[in-house]
């Protein structure tokens, strides 16, 4: 479904601010992304960096960074993870994020501790929808998807 | 009227005018800072854009034996060389303030408003999409931003009594090479406000000018403060890690993913010349830079294709140029849209000549 354009997937898990998605995995890591909302704030985006596979990210310390038309910043994170891995066809190609932003995933992490305490601190279904639609009207955020 | 800061950290090495917009920004996210304007200048140094690699962007041999120090910003876009013939100017600011997420928007109301500013000075400085002031088409500010969570940073640099000879040797610009035409032609495209004025303006006078426009734009009023001691905190945390060759080298590509891509053609219009930096792994023109004897009124015409070309996927380059002349009205003789894309396919042709070589 959508709000004012922006594509919303009620099975996955978001942030408070509708910045990220995340995706449970049968093997207890958890794949994140971003939204729809994010992408298009973002613009069409040049550069995506994830740091290395490995590495501990607590809360607050980003799993990712985009750089957008001379802007650069953090893909939040909002529990403690240690960074699986990246997906390479993003890194290569990062306007993937524009194009398909629920298909298009950025990393793939393993929660500190268990997936269902990560996702404890998200939002799903008709609560994140409504959030996640009034963040888009509140900010006048209109999505186009497949900017070049 | 709303308060915000005016900050001052004067002249500093690069580590630390980074380490503070890191300090400020996060301060600034934590809704712990007022919204400030910051002015800055920079000891000698190198200035790679985040998401950039030393190796593809500097002539790093040149850098150590002119003692030109390399850092990396935490804003995004291209390697700039910064020293003491330059100021920084840098807004803190929450989106809340701006009344819209869109930020290329945001980019063009700062830039027009700091435009609007340098104008005062006594010359006609414009906004240049996507990130650039201008005076009659030359460039006299580069600008950037960074954001995290609902608080952002944009910074630009203003050029005073700039070295232009010395960036070309600390970037790797795609000039074919460093001959007295390639440094002129450089030179074409930049402004300083001391030219422009025949004088010097005091530092003072050119950042009150800044100050007072944003001021206007924002309708707040600026008050003269020093860090918090809880940014002294965040600040020297940052420097820890900034001040160190893992940030410096954060990202490290090799310098053959982006070679500079040459050609030359001959149309009854004149000799046109390309040099294309060329990121290999994302088919992706970074910079183009056009020289040669071609007739073009008005004159500012290569430089504005030049900046609408900056990161166009090579699949949409021919798209580009003609949307760019489309759009615009040029007198170029038998000069077409058509000549330059041949001339820069003709440059990129060697991309896959040399990646089968």
């Amino acid at each position: 479904m959508e709000c004012n354009g922006c594509e919303f997937r009620s099975e996955l898990y978001y942030d408070d601010q509708y910045q990220i998605w995340v995706r449970r995995e049968e093997d207890g890591s958890l794949t994140v992304g971003m939204t729809d909302i994010s992408q298009t704030v973002a613009g069409k985006i040049l550069h995506v960096r994830v740091r290395r596979p490995g590495t501990l990210r607590p809360v607050g310390k980003p799993v990712a960074t985009i750089e957008s038309g001379k802007w650069a910043g953090p893909v939040p994170n909002v529990f403690d993870c240690v960074i699986e891995e990246a997906n390479h066809s993003v890194l290569e190609d990062p306007n993937l994020l524009n194009i398909e932003p629920y298909e298009a995933w950025i990393a793939r992490v393993r929660p500190s501790g268990t997936a269902e305490e990560a996702l404890s601190v998200l939002l799903t279904g008709d609560a994140a929808q409504a959030g996640y639609c009034e963040r888009a009207r509140r900010e006048d955020i209109h999505c186009e998807r497949g900017a070049r | 009227m709303t308060t915000w800061r005016l900050l001052d950290t004067g002249l500093r090495p690069a580590a630390q005018n980074i380490a503070l917009n890191r300090a400020l920004l996060e301060a600034r996210q934590q809704n712990a800072s007022l919204s400030t304007l910051r002015f800055l200048r920079f000891e000698p140094c190198a200035l790679l854009g985040y998401h950039q690699s030393a190796e593809q962007e500097l002539n790093l041999d040149y850098c150590r034996e002119h003692g030109v120090t390399i850092q990396r910003r935490i804003t995004g876009g291209g390697a700039i060389y910064f020293d003491t013939t330059q100021i920084g100017w840098e807004l803190y600011l929450h989106k809340h303030e701006l009344g819209t997420a869109d930020m290329t928007e945001i980019s063009r109301r700062i830039c027009e408003a700091a435009a609007r500013g340098i104008s005062t000075l006594g010359v006609d400085a414009k906004f240049r999409p996507r990130n650039d002031i201008e005076v009659d088409g030359r460039k006299i500010s580069g600008t950037g931003g960074a954001f995290d969570g609902d608080a952002l940073m944009y910074q630009g640099t203003l050029l005073i009594e700039f070295d232009v000879e010395k960036m070309l040797r600390v970037l790797k610009i795609p000039a074919e090479k460093l001959s007295d035409k390639a440094i002129a032609s450089a030179r074409e495209r930049v402004a300083n406000l001391a030219d422009l004025l025949d004088r010097v303006p005091p530092m003072a006078q050119v950042q009150s000018a800044l100050a007072n426009a944003f001021s206007e734009e924002f309708d707040v009023e600026f008050t003269p403060a020093l860090l918090t001691s809880h940014e002294e905190a965040l600040y020297n945390d940052a420097l820890a890690e900034i001040d160190h060759p893992d940030w410096i080298n954060l990202l490290a590509r090799p310098a053959v993913d982006q070679p500079t891509l040459n050609a030359v053609r001959k149309f009854s219009g004149g000799l046109l010349r390309a040099s294309v930096a060329f990121d290999r792994t994302q088919s992706r023109i970074k910079q183009v830079w056009f020289s040669g004897d071609v007739f073009i009124s008005p004159s500012r015409t290569l430089a504005d294709l030049e900046a609408a070309l900056r990161d166009t996927l090579a699949e949409q380059l021919a798209l580009n140029v003609k949307q760019f002349f489309a759009t615009r009205s040029v007198d170029m003789l038998t000069l077409t849209a058509d000549d330059f894309v041949s001339v820069l396919h003709e440059a990129l042709a060697q991309a896959n000549s040399e990646a089968a070589a």
